[in-house]
């Protein structure tokens, strides 16, 4: 393994979001390529990280801050990669639903989400269904995320659903959920795909949707 | 004839100076002359204009002297009456007195006769307020769940018309929005005898919910105008996260919460100068591995404390949290959390405690926890009510009666003061070993358990006034009608 890739990763567990930008830009002018830079690099940092939050040994804003950091990473390489053809990691449409102010949970997930590679768009809270039918038809997602944090706002994750149902959308995404009184079996009543309890299950889920998990 | 003598006769608590109050106090008005809040309601906005606020927008921003003049009108002391007239349900909010109750709207509760965890039912409404009012440590109800059962619109409305002939303590409500608040509210004035029996003897609390950080909402906004219209004590609180939707530090946080309830109190002394207002927040930590709002911190009860430190200072008093837990189940660590927190809380003699029985980081309710933790505030009520110092009290001529080698048992003073200088436990286990062994080895969680079914079985609550049950049905008929289509 190059140097340079070990500088990387260890830069991405750091949350060095100046410096990271920094060195994969030298990585490439060395010769690497873009695909090698991922893989080797970015992606054994966030590996990390996501191991170290699991024991304990960091916590969520420095999580964010590595998600952050990969995030720009990868911004870098972006054009490298589409020209290359290589694996699109999926794109994700995410808000909090109609009623609902709250959205912390939902921007936690969609960096997380970042951080694992995903392209995240953020429609914002107090949706309207018809607003993510919009969204579904512009951006053309792999994964609608929809989060909601009361009892009362829930419910509008299932009008949502069957929304996109009569407008004959259900079948081209998956649908995934969150929100502090959601639980997998509310999920699973409403017709969801995919729940994540935090924001790291969150990202987690939205993989295993892809199958990329 | 006595001079210069100070009198000490509970314990004392006290963290901040006032010097850091009012740079406290002063961080606040900052806050809401500079910064501003996002009033999510027109005719909100419009009233506070009218009063002088600067609106820019939805943004809203109280001058100083405005927010002054607001707090200047909101009561300190005041009583939350019972329905019944029974003077020992009335609630009076004043220096040094906390009182205690259940919290609002969890989805699960834990069954009492499972012990499972399951969502939250109608009927669990009915076995709270039992259990609330037979438990002589709780002073006011509140559901610990949201009803599960009904049409989700009505949750609100049967929640308050099943709890209300189930106690006479003071019940403090909550609802989605208007109409529902409506329902609540004409239950509780046909039982007071009237919109004006009512308003001098308020016999509920109507609990208000916006956002961190500085957010007013729709519905939060609407229910204090109800609650101001019609004379109905009203609470508004935040739910902060200290590092999430609010500062990491318990100073920042105190100041951002107290400044979002501010401009519910700005709202409700425009429209009804006078009325009684409680400055809220749940003020906790966002936990930065599980990812959760913490009810079992030890950070909550510091950030309550000073939030209660200050919300006196202001003049107003609070509303406070504790008795609550992360834990999953009736355990050690339940116990733990629950404890500290209820005996913490009654130090700071914060007005209305709440979320005793709230467990599972707010997500579970569990009145098997309240019946817990009813010990716990017997036990934290005995310490904080402290010693009283007197010539009966140093008892100097008891022990020269007794003098030497002799007992107090027989002594008229033992008599006279071992029932009120003791506090005895429902719950805490004092018997000897083998007493103990005979009543079956059964831990604290097992005679919990016992006393909540017992409760359930044989109280008996006061019931309301027939024309009040009429009332009752005919507001839940018109309610289900409301929702038919919905």
């Amino acid at each position: 393994m190059s140097q340079i890739l070990e500088q990387i990763a260890t830069g991405i567990i750091k949350g060095d979001l100046q410096g990271v930008p920094q060195l994969v830009q030298k990585a490439l002018d060395e010769g690497l390529d873009a695909q090698q830079i991922v893989q080797n690099g970015l992606i054994v940092g966030m590996g990390e990280v996501g191991k170290r939050f699991k024991v304990g040994e960091m916590f969520i804003p420095e999580v964010l801050l590595s998600a952050k950091t990969m995030h720009s990473g990868q911004e870098l390489l972006r054009p490298l990669l589409a020209e290359s053809g290589a694996a699109h990691y999926g794109k994700i449409l995410m808000g909090t639903v109609k009623g609902d102010l709250h959205d912390i949970g939902k921007n936690l997930v969609g960096m997380m989400c970042e951080g694992a590679g995903f392209d995240v768009i953020d429609l914002g809270f107090d949706l309207e269904p018809e607003v993510f039918i919009e969204g579904i038809k512009t951006h053309q997602p792999d994964i609608v995320g929809m989060s909601a944090l009361l009892t009362t706002t829930m419910r509008a994750m299932g009008h949502t659903i069957k929304a996109m149902e009569e407008a004959g959308l259900r079948d081209k995404v998956k649908v995934m959920v969150g929100g502090a009184p959601v639980d997998a079996d509310f999920a699973d009543r409403i017709g969801a795909d995919g729940y994540g309890h935090n924001a790291v299950s969150g990202a987690d889920t939205a993989k295993k949707l892809l199958g990329t998990g | 004839m006595r001079t210069n003598y100070r009198i000490n006769s509970g314990v004392r608590f006290e963290m901040l100076s006032r010097d850091q109050l009012e740079e406290m106090y002063n961080g606040v008005l900052h806050v809401l002359d500079h910064i501003g809040l996002d009033v999510h309601h027109d005719e909100a906005r419009d009233i506070l204009k009218n009063a002088g606020a600067r609106v820019d927008g939805i943004r809203v921003r109280i001058p100083r002297h405005l927010m002054k003049k607001a707090l200047s009108t909101a009561p300190r002391s005041f009583t939350i009456y019972s329905r019944d007239n029974n003077p020992k349900h009335d609630i009076h909010i004043g220096p040094g007195r906390a009182h205690f109750g259940p919290g609002p709207t969890p989805p699960n509760f834990i069954d009492i006769e499972t012990l499972e965890r399951r969502p939250f039912v109608k009927d669990d409404a009915r076995i709270v307020a039992t259990v609330c009012d037979a438990l002589e440590n709780i002073d006011f109800c509140e559901s610990l769940g949201t009803i599960s059962d009904v049409h989700p619109d009505l949750a609100a409305s049967y929640e308050f018309a099943t709890m209300f002939p189930c106690t006479s303590k003071p019940i403090v409500a909550w609802s989605y929005a208007w109409d529902d608040s409506a329902d609540i509210h004409k239950i509780a004035v046909a039982e007071a005898g009237g919109q004006e029996a009512f308003e001098k003897r308020p016999n509920y609390v109507h609990y208000c919910e916006p956002l961190s950080p500085l957010v007013s909402t729709f519905e939060a906004v609407d229910k204090v105008i109800f609650a101001a219209r019609h004379g109905v004590p009203v609470i508004f609180t935040t739910c902060a996260l200290a590092g999430g939707t609010a500062p990491v530090t318990p100073a920042g946080i105190i100041i951002q919460t107290t400044a979002e309830s501010f401009m519910g109190l700005m709202l409700a002394q425009t429209i009804r100068p006078g009325l009684p207002f409680f400055m809220g927040g749940v003020l906790s930590v966002m936990d930065m591995s599980a990812m959760i709002l913490t009810y079992g911190a030890p950070e909550l009860s510091l950030m309550m404390a000073g939030a209660t430190e200050l919300a006196h200072y202001c003049g107003i008093p609070l509303w406070q949290t504790g008795g609550c837990t992360d834990s999953k189940c009736l355990d050690e660590q339940a116990s733990l959390e629950g404890s500290i927190s209820v005996f913490f809380s009654a130090l700071t003699g914060g007005d209305l405690c709440h979320d005793v029985g709230y467990t599972e980081s707010g997500m579970t309710g569990s009145i098997l926890q309240t019946v817990m933790m009813n010990d716990a505030i017997g036990f934290s009520r005995r310490i904080t009510r402290g010693i009283e110092v007197n010539e009966d009290t140093l008892a100097v001529d008891v022990i020269h009666d007794v003098g030497p080698d002799g007992h107090y048992l027989y002594q008229q003073h033992t008599m006279r003061h071992f029932k009120t200088e003791f506090w005895y436990p429902k719950l805490c286990d004092r018997h000897n070993f083998e007493e103990w062994e005979a009543e079956g080895k059964k831990p604290m969680r097992d005679r919990v358990v016992e006393r909540t079914r017992e409760i359930v079985n044989t109280h008996k609550p006061a019931p309301v006034k027939p024309e009040t049950e009429k009332v009752i049905k005919q507001v839940m008929a018109a309610a289900e009608d409301r929702v038919k289509n919905k």
